[in-house]
């Protein structure tokens, strides 16, 4: 057993490396901490997601810029290379898997990327499509991957419309993904006229957002299971 | 009665003159559904065809009395004449910007680049002479002909990947400080192309630096030096125009010797007027989307008046006139201009 001294300083050093968006550092720490014996989720949710939160706060009190967040991304992303292959599936109890990616149109891809980012720290698998995607790549992609969410990004008035044809067809050709929209013209209202199961106005609420879905969708699915078994 | 032509009263305004009351126009697009409906043309079509081009920027006046005529339509011309393959996505029925589809620079080893000799003869660039021309020959004794370039920064954004560019500002900010010297030489060359070809003025959209995005401290450390070089050159009134959060970098932006400098919605005007004393034009504030499309008639006539008070120089939208702006809109925004008597401009 590690001892919480150790483990406190450790997890204080993750920290500090994304805040000071740190790639070593962030390697280094990580590398210590799987020898130290410390369990790789602590570590990540801990260390380094409560090092990105930290800047999330420092972005919005405008002491960092997009800039700093991306490097900070960086040094996150270093530090999860090295403790994810030891993380055991269940640690985060849902495994999600996630189609992300700008609308057709639109190349503002800063957020969509800063959403991808909690999306990787939170283990769930990702295929991100980019910026700019043609609207039948995210239904295809989704039927290909059989993904539980698709994550679409638009932040111009005229691009955001395209989300409506990938929510409707998607509904048609699979009723049981579930669809998160975002971006600055986006709103709550949007979301439910359109038919988009969730609405985030940030990153971390986007997260958030993305397991109470998964999670709803996972309990369904055992639900129905379940009920087959004892029938 | 006021005989003065709305080129006159923009011309009269960048020289600081008297003027009857303050011009409604823009240095951006400025092209609407409406128009594009009547001239049967699609979006998509206007970007590579210089009479269609001419055609779009002239219908704003034409049909709402709207006091320029501005082209081209997206930001890719720069990027395009340097090398860059850009989607104006001509299957499309409604309203997509014409993007890059394939950068100039795809690693940090490439941002020595070489601008050609001949660069105004590359890409779009004498499409756009040709089109100015056209606009001119046709609307050109009655308003002011504007076009745009893009500032250093946000070309640089446009043919290299931009999140990388963001980090090597910090980084490695002298290789960044390189790469937009270099490019602000090829936007003076486009630049100087685009004034002969007969403007009455020219805007820098610098966006990628707001404040939303980069700190005010880059902005002044990287961003403001080549955004000087560019505009010393211009030999026509000039604006600077960047949108979002500005209002920590007005100053900076009055600095580089910008004529005007044309800012967003998200920023406070009334306090920018503040800083920069009542004599800086100030264009900008109104809101293209929440306002001018969104809003009623009445919304409208209202935020008109708003920036009046704040003291905006000119009533000009915050970017782009959003295409989809009802038609009732545009013609409420033009008619309280001249209504409206309020704001003390003494
Ligand atoms: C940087 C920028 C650009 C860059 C983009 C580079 C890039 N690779 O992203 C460049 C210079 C290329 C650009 C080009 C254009 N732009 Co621009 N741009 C901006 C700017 C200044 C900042 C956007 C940004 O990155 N913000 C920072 C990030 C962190 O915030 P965010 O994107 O909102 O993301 C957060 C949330 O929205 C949310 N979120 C985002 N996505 C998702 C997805 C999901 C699923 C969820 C849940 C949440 C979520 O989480 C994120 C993190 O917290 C904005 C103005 C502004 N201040 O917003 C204009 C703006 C978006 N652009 C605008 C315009 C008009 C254009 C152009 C059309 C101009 C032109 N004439 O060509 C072109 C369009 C090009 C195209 N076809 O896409 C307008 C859009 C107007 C409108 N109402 O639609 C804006 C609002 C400017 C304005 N004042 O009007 N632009």
């Amino acid at each position: 057993m590690i001892d919480e001294e150790k483990k406190k300083e450790i997890l204080e050093k993750l920290k500090r490396a994304v805040i000071n968006y740190d790639e070593d550092g962030a390697r280094d720490a990580a590398k210590e901490a799987l020898e130290a014996g410390l369990d790789p989720a602590e570590a990540i949710f801990n260390g380094l997601v409560s090092g990105m939160e930290e800047v999330g706060r420092l972005f919005e009190r405008q002491e960092y810029f997009v800039p700093e967040l991306l490097m900070c991304a960086d040094a996150l992303y270093a530090g999860l290379d090295i403790l994810k292959p030891h993380m055991k599936k269940l640690d985060l109890g849902i495994k999600g898997t996630v189609v992300i990616g700008t609308v057709e149109g639109d190349v503002h891809d800063i957020g969509k990327n800063i959403v991808k980012m909690m999306f990787d720290v939170a283990g769930f698998t990702v295929y991100d499509l980019g910026r700019d995607v043609p609207l039948d790549r995210f239904v295809e992609e989704q039927l290909r991957t059989d993904a539980d969410l698709v994550c679409l990004s638009a932040m111009m008035t005229t691009t955001m419309v395209g989300m409506k044809k990938v929510i409707d067809e998607i509904k048609k050709r699979n009723p049981k993904a579930k669809i998160m929209i975002g971006g600055a013209p986006v709103s709550h209202d949007i979301a439910e006229k359109w038919g988009a199961d969730g609405y985030a106005k940030d990153a971390s609420n986007a997260l958030k957002e993305a397991i109470n879905m998964i999670s709803a969708l996972k309990k369904l699915k055992e639900d129905a299971e379940a009920k087959a078994v004892s029938e | 009665m006021s005989t003065i032509s709305p080129k006159e009263r923009v011309l009269n305004l960048f020289q600081k003159k008297e003027v009857d009351r303050i011009p409604c126009f823009s240095g951006m697009g400025n092209v609407t559904e409406y128009a594009l409906k009547k001239m049967g043309h699609r979006f998509a079509d206007i970007h590579l065809d210089a009479k269609k081009m001419a055609e779009a920027s002239a219908s704003t006046y034409e049909l709402f009395g709207f006091e320029c005529a501005v082209l081209p339509f997206d930001l890719c011309i720069e990027a395009e004449a340097l090398g860059c393959e850009i989607n104006v996505y001509a299957h499309s029925e409604g309203i997509l910007y014409p993007t890059i589809k394939k950068k100039l620079i795809n690693s940090e080893q490439e941002m020595e680049i070489t601008i050609p000799d001949d660069l105004k003869k590359k890409g779009r660039i004498p499409l756009l002479v040709e089109a100015i021309k056209i606009a001119k020959n046709r609307v050109g004794n009655e308003v002011a002909i504007g076009s745009y370039v893009l500032g250093p920064f946000t070309l640089a954004g446009q043919v290299m990947d931009l999140n990388e560019l963001l980090k090597l500002s910090f980084k490695k900010p002298d290789k960044v400080s390189l790469l937009l010297d270099l490019l602000a030489d090829a936007i003076i060359m486009v630049a100087e192309e685009l004034i002969d070809a007969g403007l009455d003025y020219l805007t820098v959209r610098e966006m990628g630096a707001t404040s939303d995005v980069l700190s005010p401290r880059v902005f002044k450390n990287l961003i403001q030096k080549p955004l000087i070089k560019v505009i010393s050159r211009i030999t026509i009134p000039s604006v600077l125009h960047i949108c979002g959060k500005t209002n920590q970098i007005v100053q900076f932006m009055i600095e580089t010797g910008a004529t005007a400098i044309s800012v967003d919605q998200k920023n406070d005007l009334a306090e920018s007027r503040k800083t920069l004393g009542k004599d800086a034009l100030i264009f900008g504030n109104l809101d293209p989307y929440n306002i001018l499309v969104q809003g009623t008639t009445e919304k409208v006539r209202e935020a008109v008046r708003k920036c009046i008070d704040d003291g905006a120089s000119a009533i000009w939208p915050g970017c782009d006139i959003w295409p989809t702006i009802p038609p009732e809109n545009f013609h409420a925004m033009m008619e309280e201009i001249k209504n409206y008597k309020g704001g003390d401009r003494s």
